[in-house]
């Protein structure tokens, strides 16, 4: 999936401008930038849910090769667990059986067995996350955009939901484009960050490649040597971005 | 003997309620209150054996439930169509919106004399208040409601692939369905308080109509079984529509 020099606006100065970035096969990048800098516009251009104002989107997937893990989880209040899973299955033309049982299947991936029959109001927040996700994975997407999945979590439940992510994109193959605004969970988790200036008319300032092998453990990771340097370099790039913002200004 | 704590709350109640008919009782027997105005309890409690006893009072509670349910059927169904149409057709909304805004600043059941004029003074006019009574309050419910359908749920099913008929089956509906629920035990309210209105003003039967035969008779005992009877029918159907939102908003 490629992006080329998308330029978002709504209505007045644009918030996002000549923003490029390519998520190749089975790769994990991630977008870091400050809140407001139009991550999650362009997340939703991807999809198709905000047209951008000029750039391209280019993808050999199909619409329902890629998942949205959105940033609250979104889960249909009024249907149970087991059938929101189900829900995009069936949207795309499962059978109803087969598509209950599909989801009871993730459920159980996802440490969620015997909670299919929860409405998602009686379910924790983790275990809601843990819903959209089977909810997204029961697609067998090839592409998962991600924004800011894992800010709403407290940080033993975030953890776990991570590490779980992780193993599962990296078991299967999944090209992931992670929206955050947290340098250290981009770094741990990414092949590549791509890091996003201030806005508006943010714009990429860099692509950096982070150099830690796979598997990966998302908090061994932040111990491996390579972590410490990128993490400053990363820093001191976007402090240097905001000096120049507060200069111009 | 007082027996402590929540749970015996409803027996506590009772006992008051007990004791007060009681003194109540007490007082009418002995001369303190004028049976006129205020009849002993056990009068009451006569009149309203007496209404069953001979079986009169079944044609009455008859017409009363016809006129109400009816009313309310229709009403949420009519309820519900504009407020579904008025939401997703603005031009429509433009000329809808106005009218039930003044329907619904006025006490509605002013228009029963109308309805009476247009409808006779047989079931069709009582239905009619009913009707509009509930249909403004479910308009506004629906109408409101879906201009409020949360984004977030809409983007979902959009981005899982949904239709626009998948968003309506999905998202819409059951948001409707929730937001009419929700206000359902004041609907059936509005619909006993239109059909005992409307039976009131012009009638040949119903529990409205026995209240003004009871008024126009000065029978104050008949006119307490009445008021007491409506309450206790009420309250059932309350108890129904109660248990009918718990169980398909159990999500909430
Ligand atoms: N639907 C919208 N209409 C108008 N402005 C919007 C809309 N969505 C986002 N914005 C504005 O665009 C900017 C970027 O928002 P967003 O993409 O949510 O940033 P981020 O996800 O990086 O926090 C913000 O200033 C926000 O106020
Ligand atoms: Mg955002």
């Amino acid at each position: 999936m490629r992006v080329s020099d998308l330029t978002i606006s709504y209505g007045g100065e644009p918030v996002l401008e000549g923003a490029s970035l390519t998520v190749g096969d089975g790769r994990f990048v991630s977008l870091v930038g400050p809140s407001g800098s139009g991550k999650s516009s362009l997340l939703r251009a991807v999809i198709g849910l905000q047209r951008p104002l000029s750039g391209t989107i280019e993808t050999k997937l199909a619409r329902s090769q890629i998942g949205i893990l959105f940033q609250d989880d979104a889960l249909l209040p009024w249907k149970t667990a087991r059938d929101n899973v189900a829900l995009g299955l069936s949207l795309n033309g499962m059978e109803r059986g087969k598509a209950l049982a599909e989801a009871e299947a993730w459920l159980e991936r996802l440490d969620l067995a015997g909670f299919g029959d929860r409405f998602p109001r009686h379910l924790s927040g983790g275990q809601r996350k843990r819903v959209a996700l089977a909810q997204v994975l029961a697609m067998k997407p090839e592409l998962i955009l991600m924004d800011e999945p894992f800010a709403s979590l407290d940080a033993i439940v975030g953890a776990r939901i991570v590490k779980d992510v992780v193993a599962l994109v990296e078991g299967q193959g999944i090209s992931v484009l992670l929206v955050t605004h947290d340098l250290e969970e981009a770094i741990s988790l990414s092949d590549e960050v791509c890091l996003l200036s201030q806005g508006p008319r943010a714009h990429i300032i860099q692509h950096y490649a982070v150099p830690i092998p796979r598997p990966r453990d998302p908090i061994h990771s932040r111990t491996h040597p390579a972590f410490a340097p990128l993490y400053e370099r990363l820093w001191a790039d976007l402090s240097r971005e905001v000096d120049h913002r507060a200069e111009a200004a | 003997m007082m027996l402590p704590g929540p749970r015996y709350a409803w027996l506590r109640q009772l006992a008051a309620v007990a004791v007060l008919l009681a003194v109540w009782e007490a007082a009418g027997r002995a001369d303190m209150l004028n049976p006129m105005y205020v009849p002993n309890p056990s009068r009451i409690g006569a009149a309203l054996v007496d209404l069953f006893a001979d079986g009169r009072i079944w044609p009455h509670l008859d017409a009363t439930f016809t006129a109400a349910l009816g009313g309310l059927a229709l009403g949420i169904a009519v309820g519900i169509i504009l407020g579904v149409v008025a939401a997703l057709v603005p031009a429509i909304a433009e000329l809808i919106e106005p009218v039930m805004s003044v329907l619904n600043a006025i006490p509605r059941v002013i228009l029963a004399p109308l309805f009476v004029i247009w409808l006779g003074i047989g079931l069709a006019s009582k239905v009619a208040l009913s009707f509009i009574l509930v249909a403004v309050l479910i308009f506004f419910t629906v109408f409101n409601g879906i201009r409020q359908v949360d984004r977030r749920l809409v983007e979902r099913v959009i981005t899982l692939g949904g239709s626009r008929w998948s968003l309506v089956r999905h998202v819409y509906l059951p948001s409707v369905a929730a937001w009419v629920l929700g206000n359902l035990k004041i609907a059936v309210g509005f619909a006993f308080t239109g059909a005992c209105v409307g039976e009131f003003v012009a009638a040949t039967r119903g529990l409205g109509y026995l209240l003004s035969f009871a008024q126009s008779t000065y029978n104050a005992a008949l006119m307490f079984a009445l008021i007491l009877l409506i309450l206790v029918v009420v309250l059932l159907i309350f108890a129904i529509a109660g248990r009918l939102e718990k169980y398909l908003l159990r999500w909430n």
